[in-house]
């Protein structure tokens, strides 16, 4: 304790190793993964969504759903994630790959979004166009979250503003990206259940 | 300051300090005052944002006050403007009552409170703005980052200065967690920045290296701060020896050793390789061994000679022992809570929540307030104006940190278990747990109370001091 830069050198340490061994390794074990075909030649996974719904993404992020909502699904053997029908099966690095800022999430508030796309019920007899099926998810939203504890509907998304404007794109992005949140598929480390 | 250790002075105990305004104290003073009256001022904030949470407005249906920003900017308020101003007054106060320590620059100092000040209101307004990223305590734009990084080693890298300049001799266990934690976080704060924001690894790493990053904050940088406080008050007013002195050295090395392995156990059941959510399980159970240490240096220092209710009696050691306890609390939970078992009821609950405010608030914020009654009067060179003020603070954040906390707990472990049954509908977990909400709006408010009494009392004090002269004041 006496040689500071024996404390300094080992408080380094403590810092590098950490750094090193969690950091590094999973970076040099994960970082090379790509998505995948199902079978052999077919499509890869995770596809690659629309840019109206990277678009959509960002609205998520700049509204702070992520404070009440997650996107991942643990394993049947850590918490009910699957049975309560959040996803097929547990989520896996490799559904990760394509996002540039993953949006994990730590609290769940609400439920689960890691599959919202895919257990979303279709639109009635597919007669909607998109800003049609946009202005009914932001409805269904506001629906949903009329009844939580934190107030907001968000309704200024699809509400004409005070001049009558009604700008629908935020809604209609965000509406994608939900709709674009799936991991439905097989992936090499997690085969859905038949 | 005298800072001969080699004159037979008691060890386990810091040095008895002069009882008049030290140069030292008096070249500090200023800088000071600065962060703190910075810290009390987003402690209001944080507090008012807190209520705004908690009520519910129900009729507010605009953007900017949307639960997602209102919450982001209170953690990040709370963090960086109350907790991390706090420590940068708190650390540079302790260094200078512990070394042969000029602060020659307190100009460069004061430029870092600035500076980080500006840059966090910044990054505050850009929340509310919805600029914000997806990431606890990194949400404000990247461009925040470097500019608190610098304003960080402004303000906190002089306890390093002073440390490896001091002569030769003895050194207290103070010295070692400020210096340590001082050093810690810059580094951690940049490659976070890195790896989650500017060169965003791969998928899911950013994930772990936010896990890694979030233990290092709340656990070495705020932590080790607030043990430093600790190890240097409870001796200093009891006027003993710390109970097991010869242990802290073990503290200090089982606790930076070990706090930067914890993080992943935040990541249980989460899409990243199992070896590694292991390791922050292992490296909790571990941290344990700096707790247990910890606790007997505090605990036994405190059951010896009445050293409780000698404790009680003091404002200082009644929030900085209450602190203490805290601490022991939080690493048994942490350890307890790592368990797959254990953590797979109430992974993404309240109750992580209720874990960290025990760590921050119920000890961080404890310690700092304890440390303030203590070191404000001999800078100010007056007396705190009102000890009702300081019964209010203290009962007021007492309860309301007790009940905040258990409710966090209680309920996130209840939810957890109907959330485990998939049986019960999502609809009854969230009306079960529609009791937090209406319990946080009481604690909210308690909150709120006691910190306006802290700063009306804090402000009074320093606006009615002159500036004490450097010869200026007696004990
Ligand atoms: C204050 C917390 C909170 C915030 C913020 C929040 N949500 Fe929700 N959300 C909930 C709750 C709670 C539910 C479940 C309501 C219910 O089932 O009664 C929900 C339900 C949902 C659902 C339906 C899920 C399903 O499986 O049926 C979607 C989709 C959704 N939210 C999307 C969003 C989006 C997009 C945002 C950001 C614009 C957002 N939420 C912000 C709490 C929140």
């Amino acid at each position: 304790m006496q040689n500071p830069k024996l404390l300094i050198a080992g408080v380094f340490l403590t810092v590098a190793l950490p750094f090193g061994a969690l950091l590094l390794s999973s970076q040099v074990q994960l970082g090379d993964l790509a998505p995948a075909p199902e079978e052999e030649g077919g499509a890869l996974y995770p596809a690659t969504v629309p840019g109206l719904a990277v678009q959509g993404r960002d609205v998520y992020t700049s509204l702070g759903c992520i404070a009440c909502h997650t996107q991942q699904v643990r394993p049947s053997g850590q918490g009910s994630d699957i049975a309560r029908g959040y996803g097929d099966r547990p989520s896996v690095a490799r559904d990760y790959v394509l996002q540039s800022h993953v949006l994990l999430g730590d609290r769940r508030i609400g439920p689960d979004l890691a599959n919202y796309g895919a257990r979303v019920a279709p639109t009635p007899k597919g007669t909607q166009t998109e800003p049609e099926k946009a202005a009914a998810l932001a409805k269904s939203l506001a629906a949903v979250h009329v009844a939580i504890h934190h107030g907001n509907t968000f309704a200024f998304l699809y509400e004409a503003d005070a001049k009558g404007d009604f700008a629908p794109e935020r809604a209609d992005a965000l509406a994608a990206y939900l709709l674009s949140l799936r991991q439905d598929y097989n992936s090499p480390e997690a085969k859905l259940k038949k | 300051m005298t800072q001969d250790n080699r004159s037979g002075r008691p060890q386990g105990r810091p040095s008895p300090g002069e009882s008049r305004l030290s140069r030292v104290e008096a070249q500090l003073r200023g800088p000071f005052l600065l962060f703190f009256v910075s810290a009390v001022i987003w402690l209001l904030v944080a507090s008012v944002l807190g209520l705004i949470s908690a009520l519910q407005l129900r009729g507010v249906s605009g953007e900017v006050f949307t639960f997602g920003h209102v919450s982001a900017a209170q953690h990040n308020l709370f963090i960086y403007g109350w907790a991390f101003n706090a420590f940068f007054a708190i650390n540079l106060w302790l260094t200078s009552q512990l070394g042969r320590f000029e602060l020659r620059n307190a100009w460069l100092v004061s430029l870092g409170a600035i500076i980080w000040n500006v840059a966090l209101t910044y990054g505050a307004l850009s929340i509310f703005a919805g600029d914000l990223n997806g990431f606890s305590l990194l949400e404000m734009p990247r461009t925040v980052g470097p500019v608190l990084a610098v304003a960080f080693l402004l303000s906190a890298f002089w306890p390093i200065v002073a440390y490896a300049q001091r002569p030769t001799g003895h050194s207290f266990a103070s010295q070692w967690f400020v210096v340590g934690a001082s050093f810690v976080f810059p580094l951690a704060y940049l490659l976070a920045q890195l790896l989650v924001l500017w060169n965003p690894a791969s998928g899911v790493v950013q994930a772990i290296a936010h896990s890694w990053f979030i233990q290092n904050l709340l656990l070495l940088w705020l932590g080790g701060s607030a043990l430093a406080a600790v190890y240097y008050f409870l001796p200093k007013v009891l006027g003993r020896n710390i109970t097991g002195y010869y242990l802290a050295s073990v503290a200090f090395w089982t606790f930076f050793l070990f706090a930067g392995w914890t993080g992943t156990a935040s990541l249980l059941g989460s899409p990243i390789p199992v070896w590694v959510q292991s390791v922050g399980v292992v490296g909790s159970a571990m941290f344990l061994v700096s707790v247990i240490i910890t606790a007997i240096n505090f605990h036994g220092t405190l059951s010896t000679q009445s050293g409780w209710s000698l404790a009680w009696n003091s404002t200082t050691l009644r929030f900085i022992s209450l602190g203490a306890v805290a601490f022991t609390l939080y690493g048994v939970l942490n350890a307890l809570f790592s368990f797959r078992g254990f953590n797979a009821v109430v992974r993404f609950t309240s109750f992580s929540a209720g874990q960290e405010q025990l760590l921050t608030y119920a000890f961080a914020s404890m310690v700092i307030f304890g440390s303030a009654y203590f070191i404000l009067p001999r800078l100010t060179g007056s007396l705190w104006p009102s000890t009702k003020l300081v019964h209010l603070h203290f009962w007021a954040t007492a309860i309301g940190a007790l009940g905040s906390i258990s409710a966090s707990l209680a309920v996130g472990w209840q939810s957890g278990k109907q959330l485990a049954d998939p049986a019960v509908p999502y609809a009854q977990v969230l009306t079960a747990s529609a009791g937090l909400a209406s319990a946080s709006l009481i604690f909210a408010i308690l909150f709120l109370v006691g910190h306006v009494a802290f700063a009306l009392n804090a402000f009074g004090m320093i606006l009615k001091s002159s500036a004490p002269a450097v010869e200026g004041r007696h004990d």
